[in-house]
């Protein structure tokens, strides 16, 4: 009951700032992905720049674990290429979707209702694809800083530098 | 591009939804995500008409048709995007989005309806598969 509390609370926030950060709407995502309007990228680096040194303090300080998952080329590589097919068609994914429909884009709905059967379709495919290729280029658990041998905290200062010069370039094309 | 419409920064935004996602991992030991709730709902809706089905796919054992903290999550996204919208006077109810409208009309609801629905269907068999 409490996690629920606890979920319900956090998607709140997490709405009300992604309707604030206008990333719901569907000029804004089509607008990335037409490379006119980079809006999407700066939150999403921006949030993920916090996320990483707030969750890897976290890790170090042993309030929290990470939660890794397996890299599997296949299904990562065929699973992505079909997610932004129906990324462009739809122009919502599967979260802002329903933040869409919250600031009254209800065309969302009839992604919402796509998603559903998308994913009761991908249950019913899922006994085939785990004989299949779900065995193709399965790496396990790996994390950049593990490959490379270094430690998270040499990282994560290059990830920030690089997309702040990457913020600065956007910003002076005007994009 | 405008960018005075009482949106804020899309830097300012974007790094407190990352403060909002460590506290989750902190309290709650949650990390966002959203598909897998859409799983959940395809399986609790299967189940109105036939669990013994639902009970013995591989898929549903795995992940459980039931409510649970992200569901909840995603459930917070709507209501957090309303209220939003409401207090700031950006909520509008809109049929096909400005950018669709430019290239097929106001008039093609379901044009727009047909495009995202299998955009969706399309979209989330994609998320599943690279687990995401």
């Amino acid at each position: 009951m409490k996690m629920l509390a606890y979920g319900l609370v956090t998607g709140f926030l997490f709405g009300f700032l992604l309707q604030k950060g206008r990333v719901l709407r569907y000029d804004k995502q089509l607008g990335a992905l037409r490379l006119l309007d980079m809006t999407i990228v700066k939150f999403m680096l921006s949030s993920v720049m916090v996320g990483m040194v707030g969750v890897y303090l976290l890790q170090d300080l042993g309030l929290a674990t990470l939660s890794i998952k397996s890299t599997v080329l296949g299904p990562v590589i065929i699973g992505a290429l079909l997610f932004g097919l129906g990324w462009g068609l739809l122009g919502y994914c599967p979260g802002t979707s329903m933040g869409a429909v919250g600031e009254g884009r209800w065309d969302a709905l009839w992604g919402i209702l796509g998603m559903i059967v998308g994913a009761a379709l991908f249950a019913e495919a899922f006994p085939f694809l785990q004989a299949t290729i779900y065995n193709w280029g399965d790496l396990g658990r790996i994390t950049v800083p593990q490959i490379l041998g270094v430690n998270h905290w040499f990282i994560i200062p290059l990830f920030i530098v690089g997309a702040i010069f990457l913020f600065r370039w956007l910003e002076k094309k005007g994009l | 591009m405008k960018k005075n419409d009482g949106g804020w920064s899309p830097y300012l935004a974007g790094g407190l939804s990352g403060l909002v996602g460590v506290f989750s991992v902190w309290f709650a030991g949650q990390f966002f995500g959203a598909s897998t709730s859409f799983v959940r709902t395809a399986g609790m809706i299967e189940q109105l008409f036939g669990s013994e089905r639902v009970a013995q796919m591989e898929y549903f054992i795995n992940v459980v048709p039931r409510i649970d903290w992200q569901w909840m999550f995603v459930v917070g996204i709507f209501l957090g995007a309303m209220f939003s919208a409401l207090t700031s006077g950006s909520f509008k109810l809109q049929a096909v989005p400005d950018m669709w409208a430019e290239r097929f009309g106001t008039r093609s609801t379901g044009k727009r309806a047909v495009v995202a629905f299998t955009g969706g269907v399309v979209a989330m068999f994609g998320a599943r598969m690279a687990d995401g």
